[in-house]
């Protein structure tokens, strides 16, 4: 009798310790996204619906097998970013599986779809929020059982990059390579703040997005990039034209203001109709003569900036996550070139490949005109 | 009435009429002025302070300018100016002889699925890089939208060949040809990323920024040539008009002058919408505009629509430099807003009148 007691008393602990142990392992999540809901899930996510696909890269800053986590995304990074994916996919051939919900922008979003493949939560960005464009999607997926956070990396990232990346750590549990990785970001930023505490000028400069391919010149306005271009210590000609995220110039205007510098974006997406190609994939030769051919445009030899040789060229897509701290420390340099001597992004990324990120980058993501 | 007027009411005749020519000629000649004038007026507007007398001065002696603003004068305003001017006559033309022609006044290039063909033709190499081997990536968009345009036009002429004269037959599948291409731009821009897409509404929405003298002497090659052309064909058109009966037994080939219209048409579309994309106003309002002021005679229709057609580009032009400073609102959209009232207050006089 005792020892039948004895036997239950010790199964019962047993069974209290695993239900402990099992309750350690899964914890709830909860969590407050950047568009100021909160979201409660029973455990850290394994399964992510990825509605920016772009996103893989702040991923990959957490997580050393970033894929492993997709149950499901939008095709915009395999499309868009074709050379990245092409990185990402030499590292995790597996990459290729994961199902494809959407072919391009938001609006292709497949709900029942994306419902079907049961992801453990859907990370939307801030287009799905209520109010945005495709609102419907993030009601939808709710309705069917399937937590919903929004993260922004696209909107407004000079203020919500840090948020959002903590806040996709928390999701899947990653909440200390968050920690690390943000605090490397902050040093890096406060370092631009400081060099510039001393300096009184700030050069006029033309930000074209996407350059060379659609009519001169479509720049950031004060928002969205514009506030990177801002806090690097830069005045940007486009940021009077239009307070909100872009700006379209007439190629008057730009010759009136005569920018000091100019910085053209581009990448894979712009090959095909003739824009500037820069980031994975391209060789030095091919992107210098892109930029070349961007500033050979009719009426661009008379722009200070062009004369003065201070044409530079940025890979597009890394604006839009995590990494955006390169590009501001390229567009630092580029505007301060002699407060920011010890200011070097190539020296940065290495540190970022070498200590966050699952799939390094490789290439040419910034360059001078010489 | 008697049945046939004797001399002296023949020569009151013939004096009116020339009374007739001579205040449609002296129109004619108004309408240019004002051409000019817009013209020059877009020559003188910019975001920077270089005026008409310094644009004047500048046209005429090539060190009164500095680097900048010679740039601003050779590479941005003349360029614009240029191509709108050109814009307008080849728009207006082509609309003026696709209504005549149709006998239907809704008739236009945009009407009849030319403009969606060419913004088709523009998706394809914006959104998914498709364009025709061998073209130099800077030209791809223009290229495919004028392939695209011509191919549209080449439909509609195989449906005249076809079918011969019923003009209902062509008006249905030029909208047919409307309706399947706007759904075949719609299924390109449900595929586009949004970099992509903002390219091609900017360029669905036209925009004179994307001039450059190449453009314009292209485009001045298509006009010099098929103008002369379509004033040549004035007579038969004019008969035309009078209807398909009448002009055939005048002895004018229909079928053969629909043709021709329709080739001068296609080429004078498909070219201009290739360098600025689709503004769709001019083709439609500029012929009507002319017929409200001149009338039917096609020898100073044609001209008169050309003209109009030129004004409205050239003052829509100087409106879309001017609403917000240092922005280039896209020409289609200001050309609707310029031309509407303009085209209204024009019908309501006449509905007055009658």
């Amino acid at each position: 009798m005792a020892a039948r007691i004895r036997r239950s008393l010790l199964l019962a602990l047993v069974c209290v310790l695993a239900t402990l142990s099992a309750r350690a392992v899964a914890q709830p999540v909860t969590v407050t996204d950047v568009a100021g809901r909160t979201v409660t899930l029973a455990q850290p996510a394994q399964r992510i619906l990825l509605a920016e696909g772009r996103q893989i890269t702040a991923l990959a800053l957490l997580h050393p097998d970033p894929v492993s986590l997709l149950a499901g995304w939008l095709g915009d990074f395999r499309r868009n970013d074709s050379e990245s994916y092409a990185l990402y996919r030499a590292r995790f051939p597996a990459i290729d599986a994961v199902p494809v919900i959407g072919v391009g922008n938001d609006g292709s979003f497949a709900v029942e779809q994306a419902i079907a493949i049961k992801p453990d939560v859907a990370v939307l960005g801030v287009s799905f929020a209520p109010g945005g464009r495709s609102n419907d999607v993030a009601r939808q997926l709710e309705a069917a059982g399937i937590p919903v956070v929004f993260t922004d990396f696209f909107v407004n990232p000079f203020d919500n990059t840090i948020p959002s990346l903590r806040l996709l750590a928390q999701v899947i549990g990653r909440d200390a390579q968050a920690d690390a990785y943000i605090a490397f970001y902050r040093a890096h930023m406060q370092r631009i703040s400081d060099r510039l505490a001393g300096v009184k000028t700030r050069p006029t400069i033309l930000f074209e997005t996407h350059a060379g391919v659609s009519d001169c010149c479509h720049a950031p306005g004060a928002g969205n990039i514009g506030r990177f271009i801002t806090f690097a210590g830069g005045d940007s000609i486009s940021a009077q034209i239009s307070k909100g995220p872009t700006a379209q110039l007439g190629l008057e205007y730009v010759l009136t203001r005569d920018p000091e510098v100019y910085v053209g974006t581009g990448g894979a997406h712009l090959k095909a109709t003739g824009g500037l190609v820069i980031g994975p994939g391209f060789d030095r030769a091919t992107i210098l003569a892109r930029l070349a051919a961007v500033v050979a445009r009719p009426g661009f030899a008379e722009l200070k900036a062009v004369r003065d040789k201070r044409v530079h060229g940025l890979f597009h897509n890394i604006m839009a996550t995590p990494l955006n701290l390169l590009a501001t420390e390229a567009l630092a340099r580029w505007l301060h070139p002699e407060a920011m001597k010890d200011v070097d992004p190539d020296a940065t990324m290495a540190e970022i490949n070498a200590r966050f990120l699952a799939v390094p980058m490789q290439g040419i993501y910034w360059i001078d005109l010489k | 009435m008697t049945a046939s007027p004797g001399p002296a009411a023949s020569a009151a005749i013939a004096k009116a009429y020339g009374r007739v020519v001579r205040r449609r000629a002296v129109l004619l000649a108004v309408l240019g002025l004002i051409a000019i004038c817009a013209f020059m007026l877009d020559l003188g507007t910019g975001p920077s302070n270089l005026g008409w007398r310094e644009v004047l001065r500048g046209l005429f002696d090539a060190g009164a300018l500095n680097g900048a603003q010679s740039a601003i004068l050779w590479e941005v305003r003349l360029p614009q100016a240029l191509l709108a001017l050109l814009v307008g006559l080849a728009l207006a033309t082509a609309g003026a002889e696709m209504q005549t022609i149709l006998g239907n006044p809704l008739a236009s290039p945009f009407t009849l699925g030319v403009s969606s063909a060419s913004s088709f033709g523009a998706a394809l190499a914006i959104v998914l890089g498709i364009g025709i081997p061998g073209v130099p990536q800077n030209w791809i968009v223009s290229a495919n939208a004028f392939v695209f345009a011509f191919i549209a036009v080449i439909v509609l002429q195989s449906v005249v060949r076809l079918r011969g004269s019923g003009t209902d037959i062509l008006v249905l599948c030029g909208i047919a040809l409307f309706f399947t291409f706007n759904a075949l731009v719609a299924l390109t821009q449900f595929l586009a990323s949004q970099q992509a897409l903002q390219q091609l509404v900017f360029w669905i929405m036209g925009s004179l920024s994307r001039a450059s003298m190449d453009k314009v002497r292209l485009l001045a090659v298509v006009v010099v040539i098929a103008l002369p052309f379509a004033q040549r064909a004035a007579w038969p058109m004019m008969a035309l008009r009078l209807g398909e009966d009448r002009a055939r037994s005048l002895g004018i080939h229909v079928v053969r002058l629909r043709f021709m219209a329709l080739l001068r048409i296609s080429i004078l579309t498909a070219t201009a919408m290739a360098f600025v994309g689709t503004i769709g106003f001019v083709g439609l309002a500029g012929p009507h505009i002319a017929r409200l002021l001149i009338g039917e005679d096609h020898r100073f229709f044609l001209p008169a629509s050309a003209l109009t057609g030129a004004i409205i580009m050239s003052l829509a032009s100087v409106a879309s430099k001017s609403i917000v400073p240092g922005v280039l609102i896209p020409i289609g959209i200001v050309t609707a807003l310029i031309g509407l009232p303009v085209f209204f207050s024009l019908i309501f006089r006449r509905q007055g009148d009658a």
